[in-house]
């Protein structure tokens, strides 16, 4: 097993994987930029190494500095967490180059699956139905290619996923446009400007399954996730189970996967995103290469612990358990918690969380990567945290994920907390009746409506109070500097006879 | 006492008068009432108006306060003495609507443009933004360049005034 491990990422998925690798007695190495200073990912790792100035591009994206850390540090692998470098080839290569383990899959799965053109071909050989599109470097082939489809239409980066930079577009002048505008941010946030153009499937939900391959031709599923309350084409809302899968489309879907898996030799965690149609018809998007922000909710229904089969995985060579050893129990249902003002046209948000607070109790889980006083900047993703309930039932989650959601207090910057409270108290939710595009379409005018009423005026005369009543009632009190843990200042230290 | 508060698009005034140790007497727009007031420990407010209570939690932020009453949070703007400071970001569109870097300036000085045609590309935390012509007009200035980093608020291109009768 490995002794140390860098995590080339930041915020709350370094957070996550800090915790895992603490538990399986793993040195943690954070890394930070200059915005990064004393940020909480840099706090709960064993060490933290600096790689560069604030924006991303020289630091958390910047491969030669991350591996130096890593070589520097003395780590024996890397875990890249997801966004940035985790779906990078090149710096999947580079650290093996180092002599490193990659904790994800192999370079060459990474670039196949990472130009979702490939991706698709290869979803196509291993009999997985794909969305009707179109490629090319010429906007007005793509524009012809869409005419001949039909309308609405999404331009997404080749080298894309997760569903930055997607555009949608409803006619052939706005497609020019949106092709433009999507190549320019491919360009910036990928590195390369190719996009390519698949036909809109309309009302259709998002189902996703997890996957987890040993990198010599055997793969196991972890069953499905449900992503389709999406704002902007981001995922907000997702569970496992789906809400309306059938028995049978569940199995087409989750055997379908396993097959992908299985015929690219897919080593680690990895997940297949596909679209189910009104009709039932289930179609290939892509395959993320990497940890998903919302795996945490397979994690609560199968008592298994992603990341730590990643690190096993990666340390072995071998499936830590056989497919008929997962096993599902009841529901779990997420709340990606944004800085972003969800009335304002989902504008992200900058400032300092002056007061922040997690909730607790039982079956709630929560990912966060701010604490009290923490400054969330303009350089990164606006994510501050996930906020996770599990119950025996879909109907007892969502209550238990509201009832977390009333108890969380961010203040200092704005969030989407009120968008989430009332995204969950919508019938339409309650129900599982909607589509990835039924926010923005259904529910949002509602939503900003009641986010224009004006404030009631015991809120107005209680901020004309707290500024009336001296300096010591309006002071944020946000958490104290946490003491250290001494037992961490030790080091990894284990019992002799009981470690490996 | 007298302030004033940004309320989203609205402008709000609150009249404040001690009436006792923790009594107020309270104005906020038209509306009047009295108000009894307690710091707890904690330094949340427990306030009382008709024999009815909610604690309320102010963490001021700059200008901001955010305040929580009950279940529900408000983002309130403090306005300081007099200065009008107008919400230029969401009505002119020649403003950057949000914190970011200028990817692309699609206009020059003297440019004729279109109502709704893209001027500036602005992206922040990975989203872009097109920030386009508010109406037709001839470009009279422009203060944004490619890689670029602005903040909210801050003019990037400037229109000439429509010629009367034009």
């Amino acid at each position: 097993m490995f002794q140390k491990v860098l995590i080339a990422n930041r915020g709350e998925i370094a957070c996550r994987v800090a915790a895992t690798l603490h538990e399986m007695g793993i040195r943690s190495v954070a890394v930070y930029s200059d915005a990064d200073r004393g940020a909480l990912h840099t706090r709960v790792c064993d060490e933290a190494r600096w790689i560069g100035p604030s924006e991303a591009r020289a630091s958390y994206l910047n491969v030669e500095a991350v591996v130096h850390a890593a070589r520097d540090s003395g780590a024996d692998a890397v875990h890249p967490g997801f966004g940035f470098l985790a779906e990078n080839a090149a710096f999947a290569e580079a650290v093996e180059a180092a002599g490193l383990a990659f904790i994800g899959p192999t370079a060459a799965q990474i670039r196949a699956m990472g130009d979702k053109r490939e991706a698709r071909r290869i979803a196509e050989s291993a009999g997985v139905p794909i969305v009707p599109g179109a490629e090319g470097a010429d906007g007005r082939a793509l524009v012809r290619a869409a005419n001949a489809m039909g309308y609405p239409v999404i331009i997404k980066a080749a080298l894309g996923g997760g569903g930055k930079g997607m555009q949608a577009a409803h006619d052939a002048r706005h497609l020019a446009e949106a092709i433009e505008a999507a190549q320019r941010v491919a360009g910036s946030a990928f590195g390369d400007a190719s996009v390519y153009v698949e036909k809109l499937l309309e009302r259709a939900r998002h189902v996703e399954v997890q996957v987890l391959g040993d990198g010599n031709g055997r793969a196991v599923h972890l069953f499905e996730r449900d992503c389709t309350l999406q704002r902007r084409h981001q995922k907000v809302v997702e569970e496992s189970p789906a809400p309306v899968l059938t028995a049978d489309q569940r199995a087409i879907v989750t055997h379908a996967a396993v097959r992908l898996a299985e015929a690219v030799k897919y080593r680690g965690a990895g997940t297949i995103e596909t679209l189910v149609t009104r009709e039932g018809a289930i179609y290939f998007l892509e395959m993320n290469t990497r940890l998903q922000v919302e795996h945490p909710v397979t994690e609560l229904v199968t008592g298994i612990d992603l990341v730590r089969a990643q690190v096993e995985i990666a340390a072995t060579g071998r499936l830590p358990f056989e497919q008929h050893a997962i096993k599902r129990h009841g529901h779990s249902i997420e709340a990606r918690l944004y800085a972003e003002d969800a009335a304002r046209d989902f504008l992200p948000q900058v400032g300092t969380a002056v007061r922040v607070r997690w909730p607790d109790g039982p079956f709630v889980r929560v990912d966060a990567g701010v604490e009290s006083g923490d400054v969330v900047s303009v350089h990164y993703d606006p994510m501050l945290a996930k906020i996770v309930a599990y119950a025996p039932t879909r109907e007892a989650a969502i209550e238990r994920l509201l009832g977390a959601l009333d108890d969380t207090r961010v203040h200092g910057v704005i969030t989407n907390l009120p968008f989430l409270r009332a995204l969950l108290r919508a019938p339409e939710v309650r129900s599982g009746s909607y589509d990835t595009e039924w926010v923005e379409r259904e529910f949002l005018a509602g939503f900003t409506a009641l986010m224009q009423a004006p404030a009631p005026e015991l809120a107005l005369a209680a901020a004309a109070i707290a500024e009336a009543t001296g300096p010591g009632r309006t002071r944020a009190n946000g958490a104290a500097p946490r003491a250290r843990d001494p037992f961490s200042e030790l080091g990894r230290w284990r019992q002799s006879g009981l470690g490996e | 006492m007298k302030t004033t508060w940004r309320d989203g698009a609205r402008v709000r005034e609150v009249e404040l008068r001690a009436i006792g140790p923790g009594r107020w007497r309270v104005r906020v727009d038209d509306a009047e009432f009295e108000l009894a007031s307690e710091t707890m420990p904690d330094g949340k407010l427990r306030l009382a108006t008709d024999g009815r209570v909610t604690v309320a939690e102010v963490t001021p932020a700059g200008p901001r306060r955010f305040v929580r009453l009950g279940v529900l949070d408000f983002v309130l703007e403090r306005e300081s003495g007099g200065s009008r400071r107008g919400s230029a970001a969401q009505g002119g569109g020649l403003e950057a609507p949000m914190p970011g870097v200028i990817t692309k300036v699609m206009v020059v000085v003297g440019d004729e443009v279109s109502k709704g045609q893209p001027l500036v590309a602005l992206e922040a935390m990975k989203m872009e933004h097109l920030i386009r012509a508010p109406r037709a007009g001839r470009v009279r200035r422009v203060e944004a360049s490619p890689g670029q980093m602005v903040q909210a608020g801050v003019a990037l291109v400037e229109l000439e005034e429509p010629a009367p009768g034009a």
